[in-house]
């Protein structure tokens, strides 16, 4: 019950905050919060439940903001259909990652999936003709929903919520239906779970697929939220594992764990970023080197992250009184 | 060609660069089984530790190098008692978050320390080119590769002929067994995690002058480094060798017939293509990709 008060506190403050707060800076945050939360519950479906830990999940988001940066520059299309598009390739994309991934584990399947977001990078930043190569893209904004144009920070805050509440119920329902069972299976113990009859490969891909599509509908928002499109940082391995840091910390394989672990790091990243560029340029980079030495400490010592300590610790109480 | 001695002589001389880098590597993953996602950080550092002392006091970069094996030794001694020894036995996700978190630390205190900027490391000998017949090459680059050379055959002989090596081969085979001999696990991982850091500390000051010094240089030779010893089999120190060959082979023949702009879509796919179909390694048993996992 006690992860399901969590959801309510901070779906429920993120809806009515842009009802009280009209600081700019302050949304803007709020809509980081989403989005990054977002798409690390996205990376969450194949790194968490699926147990297929990937360095290279940029190369999806990058695919969704690429694809409808593209299609709104070269072909004058909406960026809905962007979103379709991006989706549909990086859907294609994961099932052959997955496909591939089937006989990798653990660093292996890591290494693989930089190696694919790297040649990515490579073709967005090199192909000229198509991608405008390394001076990335620009992209139009054309006011109105049907073109994602929005100029007020509210309805930002709302599609983002929307998008993060999504995936929050997708998950939350995978935790109690009979497929995320399977897929627990799966990731606690391949060859026991393929001895009882499931689908071990036929799920992992699946998960990555749809693991993969999702991440790609966050990089369209993203892209139309920020408005520009640069090769060298929608596929950067920092990007990646930006995605999977907030659900580490918040918590592998938890619903609630993306976005506890994505409220953690954006608030710190900002709070140290407004503290030190007061002092010294050069010193930006610090937070960095905090957020850093966190993750260390905290995979040593909390690896089940803030969200599965809590549920552990609820657990402990209610034995204790029962 | 005419221009095949000049691209065999290339080739191998970036392949004992190459080696040098994965050397390391390849050692920490067959006695540990960690990947160590941070070691092309250490690299960036060998690099920096370079160009300072050469742009403070004017130390050329083949002088430094014997002061960077102990110092990159010790660094090694002192990041496996802080960080790796913790988590030596935990899962893959603990490992593969733990060093990362390093290599986001040492990149960016990198970054805070000394900013941004490219810097270059210009001894008098940067410039001097020599020449066999048609072939030409950079005098830093053979040094590098004879420098490399050495130090993995050092290794090698450490290795097969030492007892401190035959014990890190048995950890390595079976850790548990070794423990029942007597073996003090701990000290073999903490020797070996501190060699090759050593390893690839020197590769940092042999390459600086060649490559250019920036906080994320790690990650280009790093990735690199990946691919050559997954190509020679995680943990087998003659495959890596062999791995370095075949990476340098690729990208010097690469960059001749499509350009140098493609050279890492080649190897990159390559890579993706060994994993695939023989994530074992050219050379590594079959299998070995789901060990302790």
């Amino acid at each position: 019950m006690r992860r399901q008060a969590l959801a309510v506190v901070f779906f429920g403050a993120a809806a009515a905050a842009p009802l009280v707060v009209r600081d700019a800076y302050f949304l803007d945050s709020l809509i980081l919060i989403l989005m990054w939360g977002a798409t690390s519950a996205a990376w969450n479906l194949a790194g968490g439940y699926a147990g297929q830990v990937s360095l290279g999940h940029s190369a999806f988001f990058g695919i969704g903001a690429y694809a409808a940066a593209l299609l709104a520059t070269r072909y004058d299309q909406s960026p809905w259909l962007g979103m379709l598009v991006g989706a549909v390739v990086a859907t294609l994309a994961g099932l052959v990652i997955g496909y591939l991934s089937n006989r990798l584990k653990g660093p292996y399947f890591a290494l693989a999936t930089i190696a694919f977001s790297q040649v990515l990078l490579i073709l967005a930043s090199r192909w000229r003709a198509f991608t405008s190569g390394s001076e990335g893209i620009p992209v139009p904004f054309r006011p109105g929903f049907a073109t994602l144009g929005f100029t007020s920070k509210t309805a930002w805050v709302y599609l983002t919520w929307a998008l993060a509440m999504a995936l929050f119920l997708a998950e939350r329902y995978l935790e109690v239906s009979r497929t995320g069972y399977r897929l627990a299976g799966v990731r606690e113990d391949e060859d026991a779970a393929e001895a009882l009859g499931i689908p071990t490969r036929r799920l992992k891909v699946a998960a990555i697929a749809l693991s993969a599509a999702l991440t790609s509908v966050c990089g369209t928002l993203w892209a139309q939220y920020v408005g520009f499109v640069d090769p060298f940082y929608v596929f950067s391995v920092d990007l990646s594992v930006k995605f999977s840091l907030s659900a580490i910390i918040g918590g592998l394989g938890t619903a609630m764990g993306p976005f506890v672990g994505s409220l953690l790091i954006t608030t710190l990243e900002t709070y140290l970023r407004a503290t030190f560029s007061g002092i010294h340029g050069s010193l930006v980079g610090i937070y960095l080197v905090i957020y850093g030495a966190l993750l260390i400490v905290l995979v040593r010592f909390l690896p089940q992250g803030f969200v599965g300590w809590l549920a552990e610790r609820a657990r402990g109480h209610r034995h204790a009184r029962a | 060609m005419a221009a095949v001695p000049q691209l065999l002589i290339s080739t191998v001389l970036l392949g004992g660069i190459y080696a040098l880098i994965a050397v390391g590597l390849t050692l920490i993953f067959g006695i540990m089984r960690v990947v160590n996602f941070a070691h092309g950080e250490f690299l960036m550092l060998g690099m920096y530790l370079a160009f300072w002392a050469f742009a403070l006091w004017g130390l050329d970069p083949y002088v430094v190098l014997w002061a960077a094996l102990p110092l990159f030794f010790l660094a090694g001694l002192g990041v496996y008692a802080l960080v790796i020894r913790g988590v030596v036995h935990s899962s893959h996700n603990v490992q593969i978050f733990t060093t990362v978190g390093l290599s986001i630390v040492l990149q960016n205190a990198a970054l805070v320390l000394w900013t941004g900027d490219f810097r270059f490391v210009r001894p008098w000998y940067g410039a001097v080119v020599l020449r066999i017949g048609d072939a030409a090459f950079n005098l830093s680059q053979v040094v590098a590769f004879l420098v490399a050379v050495l130090l993995a055959l050092g290794l090698f002989v450490f290795m097969t002929r030492t007892h401190a090596g035959r014990v890190m081969r048995a950890t390595a085979q079976d850790a548990e067994a070794a423990t029942l001999m007597g073996i003090d696990t701990d000290r073999v991982y903490r020797l070996a995690f501190a060699i090759g850091i050593a390893c690839v500390g020197v590769a940092g000051v042999l390459v600086s002058p060649l490559y250019s010094v920036y906080p994320t240089a790690g990650l280009q030779f790093v990735l690199l480094a990946y691919v050559v010893v997954v190509l020679g089999g995680l943990g087998d120190m003659v495959g890596a060798l062999l791995g370095s060959l075949i990476v340098a082979g690729v990208e010097v023949v690469g960059s001749y017939v499509f350009g140098a702009a493609w050279k890492e879509v080649i190897y990159f796919v390559l890579f993706i293509a060994v994993l695939v179909f023989r994530p074992a390694g050219l050379f590594g048993q079959r299998g070995a990709e789901s060990l302790g996992a």
